[in-house]
């Protein structure tokens, strides 16, 4: 009974937060959303008594993602009122559109529920822990599926690289092993022979 | 059976296909000799090979060969294939084919020299050899379909081959479109054997013939015809394309339009006997039908007689010896429509060897004579070439059926098998190929005389920047026909040596093989005679030997009927010279009709080429101009063309209509999904 | 708790490239632009190699491991043979591309080998979440290689586009998945063709969630209406990104096809027939009647791969095997065609020159007779002209459907093969009718690059004239 309050709170801010996402005016409120959205999303994951997940959730999304896109949001200048206007101007259809996705969920989920069988989620003694049920799995029969998620993400740092590692011309940088290596003798001290600007003076060089 | 063979087939045919393959594609990056070297080394494998499977035929009693090598396609239950059938008709063919082949090839590189298109030469006739050798070896109409069309194509290329020259692109042109007509034929009559037995094999549809004797069809409305006969007329009009018989033989002489070695392998020695070798393949259905080989018979009678005629009026060596090559054509179509399909194949291989033996030499002639090919302009060669006058002589002796060489055993068995032959028109076609022996003789004996005896009718006009040898045309052309820059002399040895290498078959062939091939049952199962047609039995039981054979020509009309004719071309231009043009003008309008070559091109360019242009013309104006191309084509072109700018107007460039559609067609999708 | 260690041996390819990646990857870091080349042909080497292993692993084929995540079955070998030829061929068009305007880079290589993993995985995947990671590698690859040219403003755009919409794509194929896995209850492909044969009706859950996953798919082949983002991601990416994103995708695209809807929703087969028809239908007409009004070849290559999705789907929905068959001889076959198609662009472009618009092949047939013909091999190819391969191609898949009784989708299919036949011919037409521009140069190239582009090209006509053995291939593998 108490469970089932919670997941009705939880549930009802998850959607009334993810509704915010769309429609606030300011991205940075959107982002804010977005991060309340997660947090009762995770909520809900340590009702079905996946609290590892649930963790981890808040940690990587929350923590590192949301906080970096925040970042960019702040940083970069956002045009609200061209933004705004596009919404107007296709709001209608899109909610149409999003009406008839919910319908369609809805008939399937409610008017026919043919063969669909609803159980009650699998309950654990006390003790259960799902972080070592996860982890039993992950590196046994999970193991292929997880070696490629690590090369999914190699693929993304050398994609992440070789997209953004680049020198622009004209920047500034510095070159310590250059400045090292320099010495008195060598270019630190140039010598430069100016000619006697007597025969032809005041003209620039 | 040698498991081997089926590679062996394979190698005789590809062989040929890669070397032309070589030259072909890689023509800029090889060197000039380099593509001489190795089609002919394509060809000599081949004919190699092919006297290996000769052998084993005669020597170890080889069986016929009947695989298939490869499955193209599979429509139905009609299974398309490619594989050989090698018994010892196609055997025969393989040899003589790549023989003939052969020695072209060493006769080119003299032949054509000087030729930019030296490397593509070889490319086609060595092209045209793996056409022709799929042609011989097939074991379905498909494919033998394929090796007809194929020899066509290279036949088109090569009549074509100096493309610069207006006469020769519509001299291809013609053999191209006339050979259509033919063609057509022949698909429709391939099309009536599939769709009656059911198969394009030969094994198949041989195995059906009997069944196919009694049925009948209709063509028109109330009137039936007997399904063998229709099928083997309209089989037989490609092989009066291909075998250019009157009324399609009208390509054949234009055809000289090519180079010479091509003249002597395609027009003469090989594909033109495509139709007969069909015909004589065809046997088990040819013989299902009296009424065909009626047609046949008197269609080459008309041939041979006919176009012999022709050749006598032409002044143009090669020409002759066109016209020459049809009425010996019709001779073969003649033995064929007798029933007499050995004799026939027999005169064909006897044929392949002196008919090439006589162009190659008369090509010889024209290279002495810088590309002349005016007889008028010729004359006295003898002393000036004694190799080539040698073997042109002995060609020719062959040609007439001078006893005791090849042309004589081949032909005499002819005109023996239609005296015996009790066939509606035989007795027609008796005294036309009896006719025809002393026109022969005539024709063939005038351009032996005008070429190579008699006064020299051209003039050396020596000194000048004349030694710069063959190389260079272009001074030569300044010069007034008749006129030559040097005296002409004997062409080298790779010219000379496939003469001799020709003549010596032309002396003996006739001699060694009468009697195992006509007598001695070599074609075995391959041929299809009916008991009722046995012409060529009762010619064998009066066959004593080759030997009696000639003697027995002593008492025979043939051999006075040649002589006849040698001593009136002897008389008309050796001893009176002068009596050819009075007597031209004396009977005009005879001379006329030969010179017009009885209208034929006349007529058809008049009437057909005229009427369907005419035709042609009505219908594109009205109905192709209005109808189909502005309301159907362009209409249907306009309105795709109006939807195609309206439809890419969705293309519009933003994420979120590309977003939108997406979604869009995912919600439509699951809605009629959920609820239909 | 115990654990045994799964076997190796039918993943080895798979582990080979991944390794090889990685050397790669390392070794390109220390070499300067001059020694660059290396990259290359290490790659090249890596492929080749693969290719070795993947025979050999093949003898052992049918075979389970890692927990039935992965399968090595014959099919899967010859998708990925052809796989691997198509990645050699993007490789060996480019080199000469990407030096011309200082794109050297070894990032290509190592992405491209990437993805070719996120195929191989795909093709030989026998679990949702193996076909979602192996998707997933694809793409993230694919998505890095079409940015790479961080200059062009088009390449950045096209990027961008083909991100975010193949995010969604990926959420509805996942969102479908994930729906399977609750009505079923088991990711395992075989275990859920089993649970679909043995449910008493069809479940409406189970309905839903083909409709999502057909969704996601026909994103990844480009039929109508999830092609939007093809004709912009063809434009604007380099073309031997082009060319990478439009070849070996597709065959991986097909074999998940395969995968999913035949070997585990064959059940369903009724109901995702209907929906295959709409998409087929919607991708022939869109795809050929879009293409005609395009300028530019690369984009109208794109419209052409959309319409010969039209004819893949075609194959598919029949159910037959036959059907199947053909589908795969003619995606194999296609994708030989569009190989050569980009590569005959690749070889015309120059530095600041890219000869993808139309008017570039004006008159192509004076600079350069031989790769006219090429090209024309390749066009007529594409139009399903006789006797280059595309017209088996078509034969096979409009047979297919006839056989099943479907004679007006047979139909269909020729109206709209005919109307592309249009673009096809102005092609052709262009190269030979009309005269080049002042100041085109001729063609140049390296010579490994003309004989391998001249092989592929030839191959069009060669398979064309003796389709048996490959149709024989396609036989042999498919056995559903």
């Amino acid at each position: 009974m108490v469970q089932a309050v919670i997941f009705i709170v939880l549930a009802a801010i998850l959607i009334g937060s993810a509704l915010g996402v769309i429609s606030a005016r300011n991205p940075v409120h959107s982002a804010l959303f977005l991060v309340l959205a997660f947090v009762t999303s995770a909520g809900l994951w340590i009702l079905l008594e996946a609290e590892f997940l649930a963790l981890v959730l808040v940690l990587v999304y929350v923590g590192a993602v949301m906080v970096l896109f925040l970042f960019v949001v702040m940083m970069l200048d956002i045009d609200t009122t061209t933004m705004r206007q596009g919404f107007v101007r296709y709001a209608p259809l899109g909610v149409v559109v999003a009406a008839v996705v919910v319908v369609e969920i809805g008939y399937v989920v409610w008017t026919r529920k043919l063969g669909v069988t609803f159980g009650t989620p699998v309950t654990h003694a006390a003790k259960y822990s799902n972080t070592r049920a996860l982890g039993d799995v992950i590196y046994t029969t999970y193991a292929y599926p997880f070696e490629l998620a690590a090369v999914i993400l190699l693929v993304g740092i050398v994609a992440a690289i070789a997209l953004t590692l680049r020198r622009r011309p004209g920047t500034r940088s510095q070159n310590p092993a250059k400045q090292v290596r320099v010495s008195a003798k060598h270019g630190r001290i140039r010598l430069v022979k100016m000619p006697s600007g007597r025969s032809r003076g005041g003209e620039a060089p | 059976m040698n498991p081997a063979m089926p590679t062996i087939f394979l190698i005789i045919v590809l062989a040929p296909l890669a070397a032309a393959v070589i030259a072909g594609i890689f023509m800029r990056f090889i060197p000039r000799h380099f593509s001489h070297w190795v089609t002919i080394l394509g060809v000599a494998v081949s004919f190699v090979l092919s006297v290996y499977v000769l052998w084993q035929m005669l020597y170890n009693s080889m069986g016929n060969f009947n695989v298939t090598v490869y499955n193209w396609g599979v429509v139905g239950n009609v299974q398309f294939q490619v594989g050989f059938l090698v018994d010892r008709l196609t055997a025969l063919m393989i040899t003589v084919v790549s023989f003939v082949s052969l020695m072209v090839h060493i006769y080119t590189i003299g032949y054509m020299a000087d030729d930019p298109g030296y490397k593509r030469f070889f490319s086609y006739i060595a092209l045209f050899t793996f056409a022709m050798l799929m042609l011989v070896m097939a074991n379905n109409f498909l494919q033998l379909f394929f090796g007809w069309e194929a020899v066509g194509l290279v036949s088109y290329l090569l009549i074509g081959f100096w493309y610069t020259r207006p006469t020769a692109i519509y001299a291809g042109l013609k053999a191209f479109l006339v050979n259509r007509v033919g063609d057509f034929g022949f698909l429709l009559g391939i099309a009536l054997v599939l769709t009656y037995s059911g198969s394009v094999n030969y094994a198949a549809v041989f195995a059906y013939a009997p069944q196919l004797a009694g049925q009948h069809m209709q063509l028109f409305p109330g009137l039936a015809w007997s399904v063998p006969t229709v099928i083997c007329i309209l089989l037989f009009v490609g092989a009066m394309g291909k075998s250019a018989q009157v009324p399609l033989h009208v390509w054949l002489p234009d055809s000289m339009e090519g180079p010479t070695p091509i003249s002597a392998l395609i027009h003469a020695a090989t594909m033109v006997t495509a139709g007969i070798f069909m015909v004589a393949r065809m046997s088990p259905l040819f013989e299902l039908s009296d009424t065909a080989l009626s047609v046949v018979m008197i269609v080459g009678a008309i041939t041979a007689f006919f176009m012999g005629l022709v050749g006598i009026v032409q002044n143009d060596i090669k020409r002759v010896i066109a016209y020459s090559t049809l009425s010996q054509l019709g001779y073969m179509a003649v033995a064929l429509g007798a029933s007499a399909y050995a004799a026939g194949i027999f005169h064909l291989m006897t044929h392949a060897f002196f008919k090439a033996l006589l162009f190659l030499a008369a090509g010889s002639v024209i290279i002495a004579m810088h590309h002349e090919q005016d007889m008028r302009r010729m004359g006295g060669l003898r002393k000036y070439m004694p190799i080539t006058y040698i073997t042109f002589l002995i060609g020719s002796l062959a040609l007439i059926a001078f006893p005791g060489f090849a042309g004589f055993f081949s032909k005499d068995t002819i005109i023996a098998a239609v005296h015996d032959s009790q066939r509606a028109g035989a007795s027609f076609a008796y005294w036309c190929v009896l006719l025809g022996v002393f026109v022969t003789a005539l024709y063939t004996f005038r351009m032996f005389f005008m070429t190579f005896h008699g006064k020299e009718r051209f003039v050396v006009e020596p000194g000048g920047k004349h030694d710069h040898g063959h190389e260079d045309h272009a001074s030569e052309e300044h010069l007034a026909p008749g006129h030559l820059a040097h005296p002409p002399k004997e062409s080298p040895w790779v010219v000379t040596v496939p003469l001799i290498l020709l003549a010596i078959p032309s002396l003996f062939i006739g001699w060694l093989t009468i009697q195992p091939v006509l007598y001695g049952g070599f074609f075995g199962s391959s041929i299809y005679v009916a008991p009722n047609h046995h012409v060529m039995q009762r010619l064998t039981d009066e066959f004593h030997g080759a030997a009696n054979m000639v003697r027995e020509s002593v008492t025979s009309p043939a051999l006075y009927l040649a002589l006849a004719g040698v001593l009136v071309a002897w008389f008309f231009y050796l001893y009176a010279p002068q009596l050819p043009a009075l007597l031209a003008q004396k009977l005009n309008a005879f001379y006329q009709l030969l010179i017009h070559k009885f209208y034929f091109d006349e007529i058809y360019a008049f009437f057909i080429a005229g009427g369907t242009r005419g035709l042609g013309n009505a219908l594109w104006k009205g109905g192709d101009g209005v109808v189909i191309d502005g309301v159907l084509v362009n209409g249907s072109a306009r309105a795709v063309g109006w939807l195609s700018g309206v439809l890419r107007r969705g293309q519009s460039g933003y994420l979120y209509h590309y977003a939108f559609a997406m979604i869009v067609g995912l919600c439509l999708l699951l809605g009629w999904l959920l609820l239909r | 708790m115990t654990f045994t260690l799964p076997a190796f041996t039918p993943a080895i390819p798979e582990m080979f490239v991944l390794g090889m990646g990685c050397f790669i990857l390392l070794v390109d870091v220390f070499l300067s632009d001059r020694h660059r080349v290396v990259t290359h042909w290490l790659s090249l080497a890596t492929i080749a190699a693969t290719a070795w292993l993947t025979v050999t692993v093949a003898e052992n084929a049918g075979l389970l491991t890692f927990s039935d995540m992965f399968i090595n079955d014959s099919m899967g070998n010859v998708f990925k043979l052809f796989t691997y030829l198509t990645v050699a061929l993007t490789f060996l068009y480019a080199r000469d591309y990407f030096n011309d305007r200082n794109l050297f880079k070894g990032e290509f290589y190592v992405l491209g080998l990437f993805g070719m993993l996120g195929m191989m995985v795909m093709i030989s995947a026998h679990n949702f979440i193996t076909i979602y990671l192996g998707l997933e590698l694809l793409s993230l690859s694919l998505y890095a290689m079409v940015a790479l040219d961080r200059d062009s403003p088009a390449a950045s755009e096209a990027a961008m586009k083909y991100f975010v919409l193949g995010a969604i794509a990926s959420g509805i194929l996942l969102y479908g998945m994930s729906l399977l896995y609750g009505a079923t209850g088991t990711l395992d492909i075989t275990r859920l063709g089993v649970h679909i044969a043995e449910a008493p009706d069809i479940n409406i859950g189970v309905m839903f969630a083909l409709g999502f996953i057909i969704v996601g798919l026909c994103f990844k082949l480009g039929a109508v209406p999830f092609h939007m983002w093809l004709p912009d991601v063809y434009e604007g990416a380099n073309t031997p990104v082009t060319l990478y994103v439009g070849s070996a995708p597709k065959i991986a695209a097909f074999a998940l096809f395969m995968r999913l809807l035949v070997e585990g929703l064959g059940g369903l087969r009724a109901e995702w027939r209907t929906m295959l028809i709409v998409l087929s239908i919607l991708s022939m007409a869109i795809g050929s009647i879009v293409a005609i009004v395009q300028t530019n070849l690369k984009r109208l290559l794109a419209y052409s791969t959309i319409s010969h999705v039209g004819y893949i789907l075609m194959g598919i929905l029949v159910g037959t095997t036959a059907g199947y068959q053909a589908a795969m001889f003619y995606v194999i076959t296609y994708v030989i065609m569009a190989a050569a198609a980009f590569g005959i662009i690749i070889l015309l472009a120059r530095k600041g020159f890219e000869s993808d618009r139309l008017e570039d092949f004006k008159g192509l047939n004076d600079r350069s007779p031989w790769f006219a013909a090429m090209m024309l091999i390749v066009m007529f190819g594409m139009a399903g002209v006789p006797p280059f391969v595309g017209f088996f191609g078509k034969l096979y898949v409009l047979r297919a459907v006839i056989d099943a009784g479907m004679i007006w989708l047979a139909v269909v299919g020729v109206i709209f093969a005919i109307i592309s036949a249009f673009y096809y011919l102005k092609v052709v037409k262009l190269m030979y009718f009309d005269r080049a521009p002042e100041g085109m140069k001729p063609v140049e190239a390296s010579l490994d690059m003309r004989w391998v582009l001249s092989g592929n090209s030839l191959a069009i006509l060669l398979l064309g004239v003796l389709p048996g053995p490959l149709m024989a291939l396609c036989a042999r593998v498919i056995t559903f």
